[in-house]
């Protein structure tokens, strides 16, 4: 009966995500975009964090992505979906020869590594002004179907989607279970036969393509990019007290942390226009320290002390 | 079965709630007012002061009858420094708070974002900030609702061109062949940078080296200054921002680096840059100063009224650019006798405003947009913790002080 219940409460959340632009204004969409977009960021982190690697290369993927995306339409010509998907295809190979020669490291070694990521090609791009437009950046002469919003934002939707069903899809196959045996104890899981390798630079890749995708849409809605605002760390940060907010580990805890942070920020600027960063920060500090395991955690814990009490 | 249907209505009641609450807008009673909607980043010296300062024209405004017989509103909201949130902001401001005007602005990097947007509702907009060429690109010749108040990166490079060689011919002794930038590395260091080099190239020697920004992580200025050292510049020049401008100094002293004249070109300084004796002799660029007031009765109006409503001191020239902005509407407004959009831009067209920032402003065609108000900055200096104007010549409030004193004795 739960399952029932659970499958008509995903349809009705999908029909008002697929409507919202029919009973939102174009605020409320664009606020919604920008939300999706950093869900697609925290979902895609914590999809790599199962495996107990650590990245923060989220920036620089975003940003490489923004780059191919736009680079792709004025240099070669493509159109605007195809340099989308081009973006994508950009970071996976980026991510995929950067992670055969780094995701032997672990923990902190990784992490500093894939941060590196964006350095080195904001580095890379502001100083090779004849290709990408140097520090000044580049912008497109239209922007992505010539700024219809509900395009727009059905296209950032069906982003976000796809991370979720790939998130899902992750935790029903033997991915999965590869991913959090090597996290819960490394050596058991290579004893076990698993390539743990080979499962990291699938995972990381992949998960790098959404990134990139990410800022390929970003880029494309907002016909623009710069260094310093297509490799900013916000697509660090954000994405990671988001997911930290709803709960790691899985796909609803980002949804949910994403939805709820993106909200709030939006809230807290419309009644404290100049206080509300102090009162957010101030916000995110305290759950990360009260609740370190997310609302999702929380709520779990919650149901199985019900069900043993 | 319960769990599940808590959950369905939990979620669904976010959903409602969230888009109910951004659904906002002002109740229609009594006389409708004329709204003014601004965007500026708040957190930031600039946005904070510009906002306030546009609050402060809105009051006065007001006070004095408001306009065509009803009161005039400012809404702001915060773009966060950010190309999104500064988009999302317009769309709020179109479409729940139906404005009749945008104004404000700070960050060329936020106004890229905002563009298609502004497009999208081709509002009459007076934007007080963006220098790069790139937004003046992006937003094209068609914009004929767009005027732009800022000078472009080009037309500052200009306007000290045209100051340092007016100032060379006044005051031969103070050279101005030999030039060191030292620029951070982001956008508007480099563009600072390479218009320089493009406009002042061929009247003297100008050298170069990027940092990074104690605004982006960075801070450590002492290979730079000892090449900048080393090439023994007539005039030493740094474009950052104000983080940079007291480790900077900080930094020169330490190297033993004393340039003749010393030029700091952040946007805005730190509130309490004058405080320090290392501050003493740094001219700067910018558009206003708290000097003003001594020659334009205008700025001291504005000055003292700012000082009354907000127990503080506007630091930042974004500050009576903001009052700037909302008069330039409101005088539009009188004299178009109407907000409707048409009327609005041929009444803007007529702008003769006399500024705060000493020039009367107007509106005329830059490289590609049709309507640029300001092209000028002035040469400032800090002189006994007081900004001192010493180009152009016809606001100027001091001679300058050179070479710029030693170190050792301060």
């Amino acid at each position: 009966m739960i399952k029932y219940w659970k499958y008509i409460l995903i349809a009705i959340i999908l029909l008002l995500g697929v409507l919202f632009p029919f009973y939102a204004g174009a605020y409320q969409q664009s606020i919604a975009r920008t939300v999706l977009i950093y869900l697609v960021l925290a979902i895609s982190w914590d999809m790599l964090l199962r495996s107990g690697q650590l990245s923060f290369g989220m920036a620089g993927l975003f940003g490489i992505g923004s780059y191919a995306s736009v680079l792709l339409l004025l240099r070669l010509g493509a159109s605007p979906m195809l340099s989308i998907l081009g973006a994508g295809l950009v970071a996976f190979v980026v991510a995929a020869l950067l992670g055969i020669l780094v995701l032997r490291l672990r923990a902190m070694y990784f992490a500093i590594t894939t941060l590196a990521i964006g350095e080195i090609f904001r580095i890379i791009i502001r100083n090779w002004s004849s290709f990408t437009g140097g520090p000044e950046g580049a912008i497109l002469p239209n922007i992505i179907f010539d700024g219809d919003p509900v395009l727009s934002y059905w296209l950032v939707l069906g982003l976000a989607l796809l991370a979720i069903v790939l998130s899902v899809i992750f935790q029903k196959t033997r991915i999965y279970f590869a991913l959090t045996a090597i996290r819960n104890n490394e050596v058991v899981a290579k004893s076990s036969g698993i390539n743990i390798f080979k499962y990291l630079v699938i995972v990381f890749a992949i998960t790098s393509a959404l990134q990139g995708m990410a800022g390929g849409v970003f880029a494309q809605t907002y016909g623009f990019v710069t260094p310093e605002s297509s490799f900013s760390a916000d697509y660090i940060l954000l994405p990671i007290a988001m997911a930290l907010l709803g709960g790691i580990y899985g796909t609803l805890g980002p949804i949910i942390g994403t939805v709820l942070l993106g909200v709030l920020a939006e809230y807290l600027k419309l009644y404290i226009p100049y206080g509300h960063l102090i009162v957010y920060g101030i916000i995110i500090i305290c759950i990360i320290m009260f609740m370190p395991q997310g609302i999702v955690g929380v709520v779990r814990s919650k149901i199985i002390r019900r069900e043993v009490g | 079965m319960k769990s599940g249907i808590k959950t369905l209505v939990l979620v669904l009641m976010i959903l409602l709630i969230s888009t109910a609450l951004f659904a906002g807008g002002q109740s229609e009673e009594g006389v409708k007012p004329i709204k003014l909607g601004g965007v500026w980043p708040l957190a930031d010296i600039t946005g904070e002061q510009g906002s306030k300062s546009a609050q402060l024209a809105v009051d006065e405004i007001n006070a004095a009858g408001g306009l065509l017989g009803r009161p005039v509103e400012l809404i702001v909201i915060d773009s966060e420094f950010k190309p999104e949130k500064g988009a999302a902001a317009i769309d709020r401001l179109a479409t729940i708070e139906n404005v009749d005007v945008f104004l404000g602005g700070m960050s060329s990097g936020v106004h890229l974002g905002q563009i298609p947007t502004l497009k999208k509702y081709k509002k009459v907009t007076v934007w007080t900030g963006a220098a790069s060429g790139r937004a003046e690109e992006a937003m094209g010749p068609d914009a004929a609702w767009y005027f732009h108040l800022h000078p472009w990166d080009y037309n500052q490079g200009a306007s000290y061109v045209e100051g340092w060689e007016a100032i060379g011919a006044k005051y031969p002794d103070l050279a101005t062949a030999k030039w060191f930038m030292a620029y951070e590395e982001g956008a508007f260091g480099t563009a600072s940078f390479n218009n320089w080099v493009e406009l002042w190239g061929d009247n003297g020697i100008v050298e170069g080296e990027s940092f990074t920004s104690a605004a982006f992580g960075g801070g450590d200025y002492s290979a730079v200054l000892e090449h900048a050292k080393e090439a023994n510049p007539d005039i030493f020049v740094w474009a950052g921002y104000a983080a940079d401008a007291l480790p900077m100094m900080e930094q020169t002293k330490a190297v033993g680096f004393e340039p003749k004249t010393y030029i700091g070109s952040p946007p805005g300084w730190p509130s309490d840059f004058g405080d320090s004796p290392l501050a003493e002799n740094v001219m700067f660029y910018g558009m206003w100063t708290p000097e003003m007031n001594k020659i334009n009765k205008i700025s001291k109006h504005y000055y003292d009224a700012y000082v009354k409503k907000y127990k503080a001191t506007p630091e930042t020239y974004f500050a009576p650019l903001g009052y700037t902005a909302v008069y330039i509407i409101a005088e539009a407004i009188k004299r178009a006798g109407t907000v409707e959009t048409e009327a609005l831009i041929k009444a803007l067209e007529a702008t003769a405003y006399e500024s705060p920032l000493g020039e009367t402003i107007t509106f005329g065609p830059s490289n590609i947009i049709q309507h640029q108000g300001i092209r000028r900055q002035k040469i400032i200096q800090w002189q006994n913790d007081k900004q001192e104007i010493i180009w152009p010549f016809e606001y100027k409030t001091s001679d300058p002080v050179y070479p710029f004193p030693s170190w050792n004795k301060r």
